[in-house]
């Protein structure tokens, strides 16, 4: 594994007598797409609010770029950028300024506001208030104005929630060329589906721990079931349904079977989504 | 802390500031109300007639001029400064009286004094100093009047001039109003539109953000205060002292709306807690109001250190020296909620809120 760029040691927080993070730790590489997921509760957004100097650990120890957070919180904030799932722009202000804005408070001295306006999309709509724009313009938008100190560890927080497929294919193009690029991005989500395509691993947290942490390749391996779904037409000319497990002894003899002495209407294998993976270790949905 | 960060944020609190209906309030709320009291009563210091006096000796006329209660009087140092004092319009009359005055007139030598009148004084101001002039010179001389003047007080004989219990509720108008609504409404504003967030993320800290919103509440009070006592005459030849003093308490206003834009949630709550502890506020210039009640309670409330010491240099024309003990309470003030702010701040950053 290449050098880590963040390193969270059992980290602690409590909200009264609430457990909201449980002595979590994980570590993500310099470069990595690292997913963190679960339901609402979980202890997400605590958990990213003490990575990125928002929050002091009630115990533990975070390292970010080799920066010990809770000592120089500034000194890592100058590095990151933050994109949160809830919009926080300065709506009477234009794209443009707000831009401006953090890229002087970043201390950025030559910025390119319309290069960045027009990476995310948003090219010729720099000079217009943000209090006018749609809100897949203020979610790409905001992840520009995280961008705008070309940060070595980005947070995305629910980078594409909510948005049109346009907007959201966007969002993750900008994202796969930070990768490219070299940032580290931490993205917490919701959607298994983005998770899958984007993220090099992943980690489930549920309860305030983190349950598993993996590849979602590995992940599916180790707990999906893969699965064969069949419709086949029955003799009272109705459509039923039949299900075949994957990777069982007895699987080739059960599919030449159905196909032998059925009436095959569709025929195709899926594997276990990152959803059916965290409900199979969790007892639970993502959405509870 | 960064200068240059406070700097960028500061612009940012200027170019919006002006939409903010709190910023429009600041501005035009004490002028208004200056020239309401104008309309009313004139300016706010024609209650007294205004003498200026340069005493070049040590004149027997300064005595009696300063013993007389019924006038205002300011000393100056030099003829150009009183001179300049009565072309605006600081003073009704401004004399200059020679170092042997009282050695010519006790030698019965004519001699001569030098008065300068502001042309739009009121006649009655002028009637009144010249008439005082001539009996002070008369007292000096040591001749006696030839006649005797039986006078009887009629009415309430301790009223002071509504113009007089007005003033600090302007000054504190002026002061307290802009100084601690505007960064407590722009912060509270940024809590709700969660920005402030946006900004704890980068490398500005809590204090660069909480300075630049105060400096502009700082400024913007302390110039308004200075326009308003400038566009009712008050202003005197100490003008750097109450600009000093303003500044104080523009600064200690400012850090009571940043405590209250860190505590409350929203604007509702902001105009709650306003309206809730406004009497608090406003408690010294609203006693001020009421000679009946006694003075000394008006020391209760932290804003009478603010208030009190402008009232003493533009009122009474105090130096320094005179208003130092007021100031000294006022510094303490400014440094314990200055303390209570880091501490909010460092609890804030444990809980996690901004």
């Amino acid at each position: 594994m290449p050098i880590p760029s963040i390193i969270a040691e059992q980290l602690v927080y409590r909200y009264g007598s609430l457990l909201a993070v449980d002595q979590i730790s994980f570590q993500v590489a310099s470069g990595e797409i690292f997913g963190f997921l679960g339901p609402n509760g979980a202890g997400k957004s605590t958990t990213v609010k003490m990575l990125t100097g928002q929050l002091r650990p009630q115990a533990g120890q975070i390292t970010i770029l080799g920066i010990d957070v809770a000592r120089h919180p500034k000194r890592m904030q100058a590095r990151i950028g933050v994109c949160f799932e809830l919009t926080n722009l300065y709506e009477t202000m234009s794209g443009a300024e707000n831009l401006h804005l953090f890229a002087r408070l970043f201390g950025v001295r030559s910025f390119d506001a319309d290069a960045l306006l027009r990476r995310v999309g948003l090219d010729g709509r720099g000079k217009d208030k943000v209090e006018g724009y749609s809100k897949g313009m203020k979610q790409r938008l905001m992840i520009a104005r995280a961008l705008v100190n070309q940060p070595d560890v980005l947070f995305l927080d629910e980078p594409t929630e909510g948005l049109d497929p346009t907007s959201a294919q966007a969002i993750r193009h900008v994202i796969r060329e930070e990768q490219m690029r070299g940032a580290t991005i931490f993205l917490t989500t919701h959607d298994m589906h983005e998770a899958d395509l984007l993220c090099d691993r992943v980690a489930f947290l549920d309860r305030g721990t983190i349950v598993a942490l993996d590849t979602p390749h590995t992940l599916k391996q180790q707990y999906g079931q893969r699965m064969v779904y069949v419709e086949v037409l029955a003799p009272d000319g109705t459509l039923q349904r039949r299900e075949i497990m994957l990777d069982r002894a007895d699987t080739p003899a059960e599919v030449a079977a159905l196909l032998q002495g059925e009436q095959v209407v569709t025929l195709h294998s899926a594997e276990a989504t990152l959803e059916d993976i965290f409900i199979r270790i969790t007892g639970r949905g993502l959405a509870s | 802390m960064s200068l240059y960060r406070v700097g960028v944020l500061l612009y940012r609190e200027l170019v919006q500031g002006p939409k903010n209906i709190i910023f429009i309030f600041a501005v035009v709320v004490p002028l208004v109300l200056s020239f309401v009291l104008a309309l009313l009563f004139g300016t706010l210091f024609s209650g007294k007639p205004r003498l200026g006096i340069v005493d070049e000796g040590s004149s027997q006329l300064s005595q009696s001029a300063a013993a007389m209660t019924s006038i205002r009087l300011t000393i100056f140092d030099t003829q150009v400064g009183l001179e300049a004092a009565t072309r605006r319009g600081a003073i009704d009359m401004g004399v200059v009286v020679p170092a042997d005055f009282d050695a010519q007139l006790a030698a019965g030598q004519p001699t001569t004094i030098i008065a300068y009148v502001w042309g739009e004084s009121l006649l009655k101001d002028r009637a009144l100093l010249g008439t005082a002039l001539v009996a002070w010179t008369r007292q000096i001389a040591g001749q006696e009047l030839p006649v005797t003047l039986t006078t009887t007080m009629l009415g309430d004989t301790v009223a002071l001039p509504w113009q007089d219990r007005l003033l600090p509720l302007l000054i504190l108008m002026s002061v307290v109003f802009g100084a601690m609504m505007l960064p407590a409404s722009s912060l509270v504003s940024e809590k709700q539109h969660r920005t402030l967030t946006a900004l704890a993320i980068t490398p500005a800290t809590t204090a660069d953000v909480y300075l630049a919103k105060g400096l502009l509440g700082v400024g913007l009070s302390t110039v308004m205060a200075l326009v308003v006592l400038a566009l009712n005459g008050a202003l005197n030849e100490r003008t750097g002292l109450v600009a000093g003093v303003l500044l104080l308490g523009a600064i200690f206003s400012a850090e009571l709306g940043i405590v209250m834009g860190t505590l409350v949630k929203d604007v509702n709550s902001l105009f709650a807690t306003i309206k809730a502890i406004g009497l608090l506020l406003y408690a010294p210039a609203l006693i001020a109001l009421f000679p009946d009640i006694p003075q000394w309670i008006a020391r209760i409330f932290p804003t009478y250190y603010l208030v009190q010491p402008v009232i003493e240099i533009v009122q009474h024309n105090a130096r320094l020296a005179d208003i130092a003990g007021l100031l000294g309470v006022l510094l303490a003030l400014i440094a314990v909620t200055g303390a209570i702010l880091a501490l909010l701040a460092r609890r804030n950053y444990r809980l996690g809120v901004v």
